[in-house]
């Protein structure tokens, strides 16, 4: 059974051991921001934290690192605790691929209870806090914000569900980074060229799948509400806010409803991006707030991003490797798995079968050209079928003893790449290489590679035999 | 001996049985006078069996006599 | 306090949980090479194991995965067994500029309890087996080996001790691989120059450190013993031979004296080697042994080597990294680590500060002109001194954020590498790549660094708090 909320997941980490309760005061600043930063040095099944006392608020709570392990990534994906990184990548990219999934329209939702209209002030009803020493101001960065197609109301294929971040700037007034290759900055366009507001809505503290999604490189037809549904193996819940007549997360803790205004740029940032540097100032657009709902006591939800590896690396780490899969095993079915967990997918490493000799860097050049490679794949890694790309010692060994430079190093010069990509020079363009650590095949000839060492056998035997035998933690 | 046993890996007849199994019976060890391949009577067939050994590894007296000297043999100091 | 023998180590690996003991009766191929393949399929952790039941002997016990761990390396620095890797790597550094430790010569060893000096079998008294299926025959792997230069005997500082592979061929000889840019192959050299035997000592089943200080890229005229004096933090403990007069360890299981035939060359190999691929055959030394001692009931210890990661990469991975890190040092104090676990440092990954532009490109070359990276080091990976190069997801944050190919890719054409290197074409030839992923510093200036992200303040007092909150297991 999948999380409906934001709520229950918590109770499931905290019943498997993967949640931490904070219950002396805390300031707003430094502390949630470190606190968050130092429980990812605890290693790499560090558990999610809720602040339960922030100084200043009389019952606000926040919810940290909620999607910050590889433990906590498969509870939300009700797999055990400990299954191996690639089991769950598998059994993610299998899930994806039952999309659509069921998606559940519901009368009436939870967030409903609380109803702000007039003298709205986010500020007394969310905790924010600034996350990084350098950031602009206050920022929502763990939103699931929807909008659709002005022009095209009716069709729900334009409905968008995406996570950008978000400056609170005034009570009711939140900057807005709608990065022009999204399907929000589509939206907008349309809007601002009848000279029209775009309604949005933001939505915050949220069940763990639709964060996943929301996070997710998928295809601006595609419906993030049904990719949720096949993540879950169940129908997704989701209610219409009336305000605005967007479907919206039936488990969310607030609604934020408003519009963003037709043609209006304001400075925006810097703030601390994924990339583990800060973005710089730009002008961006603003969204105006006019209607707010929320649950009793509500839980704001907030991601951690740093220096990798911290919470946004565990967020959108399998999210992008798995589009990857599909869309590389559509024209290259020897692929065996995508390791596209590094900064969004900067480095990805491929594993695949190679058909005849040149195959791999074929992949490689796929890689570059898929639609979240033209902006991302910086270092394509191929590696053999054999290699597990997920076990960065054996990639290694690849990289070791199956690459010669002088015949499996391919530069490309020149290529677009996000311009957040601080080697990019000037930004948004750099080179890009595709490392081919896969052993040659017929009739590529050079190295000597035809005694490879393998498993003896019976060793599959004896993996259970010492199992039964291996001491008791 | 009773039976000609047969190199899996050069397929020379030149073999012998190296030792026997201290335990008596259990196994025998032979060993290739020409190639220096060793195997044991209770190995996998596609050890003992030269029908059945790994021809990426199957290796001959003259491939061995062709292969490389390491370290070279150094020519003798003059006293 | 050190490990002076084999069998403390194994009681003290015992008591911590780290070995099976396997009493099942086994036959020695397959089940022996399959079981150790098997304990390295359970991650970085696994125990050591000890067979004490092997069809064919009367009271055999072979000891195999004795360093194939993590834990077991720890311990066997005297450390607790959970520590960190890049703990044990700045501890191992810290004992090795200790060097010289102090020796001690003892009168008398516990292998002298049992000599065999006619019709000698070797394998009655060894419970030889075959590793890899496409072996030659039966290796020994793991043992401690000593020898001089015949032409200066009496110097101390010519006495070599390797660890070579030992292809047991009858039932007093045995082929040895003597590489010709170490220790052993100069004495060699020397001896046959006058065409004289070289008496060698072939130790087997030795305390955890002479093995890693064996297997250890140190210099010529650097003593074996005294290192593993200065790693033990105590008098490491020897005894003279006297069939031979060269010293060996007193703790030894078993001792094989003998000779290297002088001008002899015999087939050898192949034999899988630690790159995960076999060797091929050659031509190489014979050795003919005249006296065997051994410990009452001796223990037999064998390495297992097969794809990586296997124990062989564990046994030789910090104390590769170790000497890399000291020599760069020395020309460059800016460095942080050195990471040369991989296949014997055919990837090196070096964390440094960046004193101005291209320094980093500096220390790289450095890298390649070390006596080790000569041979080895094929790619070299810098990073700066924020990153910990044994934490290989930060390694690919670097790369995916830092690098841009077009200012940060060196490749140097045809250098010289082992020939073991299965991709070398021809075989001791290859490319070799600098990757440049530090941050670039003045007057370096491509793409856009200034602010990159740091931890919050207060962030360590965090980890200890949080550390306090975790729940426990």
């Amino acid at each position: 059974m999948a999380y409906k909320d934001l709520r229950t997941h918590l109770q499931t980490l905290a019943d498997q051991g993967q949640l931490v309760r904070v219950t002396e005061a805390v300031l707003p600043e430094p502390d949630i921001g470190a606190a968050a930063c130092a429980v990812n040095k605890l290693g790499e099944k560090a558990p999610a934290l809720l602040f339960e006392n922030i100084k200043g608020y009389t019952n606000a709570r926040i919810a940290m690192n909620v999607h910050g392990s590889w433990c906590n990534h498969a509870i939300s994906m009700d797999m055990p605790r400990d299954t191996p990184l690639k089991e769950q990548f598998l059994q993610f990219v299998r899930r994806y691929e039952t999309y659509p999934g069921k998606v559940e329209e519901r009368a009436t939702a939870p967030w409903e209870e609380v109803v702000i209209e007039d003298d709205i002030n986010l500020f007394d009803i969310l905790p924010l806090f600034r996350l990084n020493h350098g950031d602009g101001g206050f920022y929502i960065d763990k939103a699931a914000i929807v909008t659709r197609d002005i022009t095209d109301w009716d069709d729900p294929e334009t409905q968008n569900v995406g996570m950008y971040r978000l400056q609170v700037k005034g009570k009711n007034r939140i900057g807005l980074q709608p990065v022009p290759a999204h399907d929000i900055a589509i939206h907008l366009r349309k809007a601002e060229e009848l000279g029209e507001d775009l309604p949005i809505a933001i939505c915050i503290g949220n069940d763990p799948l639709i964060s996943t999604v929301a996070a997710m490189p998928i295809l601006y037809n595609q419906s993030e509400y049904e990719m949720a549904g096949a993540l879950a193996e169940e129908p997704y819940p989701v209610t219409t806010a009336r305000h605005t007549g967007l479907q919206v997360p039936w488990g969310s803790e607030f609604i934020l409803e408003g519009r963003i205004l037709s043609r209006v740029r304001e400075g925006e940032g810097p703030f601390g991006e994924f990339t583990g540097h800060y973005s710089g100032a730009r002008r961006m657009p603003v969204v105006e707030i006019t209607k707010v709902s929320h649950r009793r006591n509500p839980i704001y939800e907030h991601l951690y991003l740093g220096m990798p590896w911290t919470e946004i690396d565990y967020l959108m780490g399998i999210n992008t490797c798995a589009p990857l899969q599909v869309q590389l095993k559509q024209a290259f079915p020897e692929v065996q798995a995508v390791n596209a967990l590094y900064t969004h997918g900067l480095v990805v490493i491929v594993s695949t079968k190679v058909r005849f000799g040149g195959f791999a860097k074929g992949v490689g050049m796929r890689v570059l050209t898929t639609p979240h490679g033209l902006g991302y794949a910086k270092v394509v890694i191929v590696v053999d079928e054999n290699i597990d790309p997920f076990n960065l010692p054996q990639v290694m060994w690849a990289l070791s003893t199956k690459f010669n430079p002088q015949y499996d190093l391919v530069t490309v010069p020149g290529l677009s790449v996000l311009p957040l990509d601080p080697g990019s020079d000037p930004a948004g363009m750099t080179h890009k290489l595709i490392i081919d650590t896969t052993t040659p095949v017929a009739p590529e000839t050079h190295g000597h590679y035809s005694q490879e060492l393998s498993d003896p056998v019976s060793t599959d035997v004896w993996v259970e035999k010492l199992r039964q035998l291996m001491p008791k933690a | 001996m009773t039976k000609k046993i047969i190199c899996p890996r050069c397929e020379s007849e030149h073999t012998d049985i190296l030792t026997q199994s201290p335990v008596p019976g259990v196994w025998e060890v032979y060993h290739c006078e020409e190639c220096f391949f060793a195997w044991r009577s209770t190995e996998p067939d596609f050890i003992t069996d030269p029908a059945k050994y790994n021809p990426e590894f199957k290796l001959t007296r003259e491939q061995l006599d062709q292969s490389g000297i390491m370290p070279a043999v150094p020519p003798l100091a003059k006293r | 306090m050190a490990y002076q023998d084999l069998r403390t180590y194994l009681e003290a690996l015992d008591a911590e949980g780290q070995l099976i003991h396997i009493t099942e009766a086994v036959l020695p191929e397959p089940d022996i090479s399959a079981a150790a393949c098997a304990i390295t399929k359970f991650g970085d952790k696994t125990p050591a194991l000890l067979f004490e039941n092997i069809k064919g002997y009367t009271n055999a016990r072979i000891a195999m995965n004795v360093h194939g761990s993590w834990c077991n390396h720890a311990l066997m620095l005297g450390m607790p067994k959970d520590t960190p890797l890049r703990e044990q790597f700045f501890e191992f550094v810290r004992r090795y500029q200790t060097y010289p430790g102090k020796v001690e010569e003892r009168d008398s060893a516990p292998w002298e309890e049992v000599v065999i000096e006619d019709d000698i079998n070797l394998f009655d008294i060894l419970p030889l087996f075959r590793l890899n299926h496409g072996d030659a025959g039966f290796y020994i792997d793991k043992a401690a080996i000593v020898s001089r230069d015949i032409t200066d005997w009496d110097n101390p500082a010519t006495q070599n001790v390797g660890m070579y592979r030992l292809q047991v061929k009858g039932k007093n000889r045995i082929g040895i691989q003597p590489a010709s840019a170490h220790d052993i192959a100069l004495h060699l050299k020397k001896a046959e120059e006058l065409g004289e035997d070289l008496p060698i000592a072939i130790c087997i089943g030795n305390d955890p450190l002479i093995n890693t200080v064996a297997a250890m890229p140190i210099l010529y005229n650097q003593s074996e013993y005294a290192m593993a004096g200065a790693l033990a933090q105590e008098a490491y403990p020897v005894i003279t031979a006297k069939h031979t007069g060269l010293q060996v360890p007193w703790g030894s299981e078993i001792v094989l004296e003998g000779k290297i035939l002088s001008r002899v060359r015999e087939g050898e190999g192949p034999f899988g080697e630690f790159t995960g691929h076999y060797s091929g055959a050659r031509r190489m030394p014979v050795i003919e042994i005249t006296k065997v001692s051994h410990r009452r009931n001796p223990l037999y210890e064998h390495l297992y080597l097969g794809q990586p990661w296997t124990e062989v990469d564990y046994f030789i991975g910090i104390n590769t990294s170790a000497p890399l890190h000291v020599q760069l040092k020395e020309a460059f104090p800016e460095v942080q680590a050195v990471n040369a676990m991989y296949t014997h440092g055919l990837v090196v990954i070096v964390s440094t500060k960046v004193r101005y532009g291209g320094f980093a490109k500096g220390v790289g070359m450095r890298v390649l002109t070390t006596p080790h990276g000569l041979g080895y080091a094929k790619v070299v990976i810098v990073v700066d001194e924020t990153i910990d190069p044994f934490n290989l997801p930060q390694v690919m944050w670097a790369l995916s954020t830092k690098f841009n190919p077009q200012y940060d890719l060196v490749t140097i054409p045809g250098l010289s590498i082992l020939p073991l290197d299965p991709a070398s074409d021809p075989a001791g030839m290859s490319p070799k790549l600098i990757i440049d992923a530090t941050t670039p510093q003045a007057p370096e200036k491509h793409g856009h660094y200034s602010q990159e992200l740091r931890d919050p303040v207060s962030t360590e007092a965090w980890v200890e708090k949080l550390r306090e909150l975790m729940p426990k297991a």
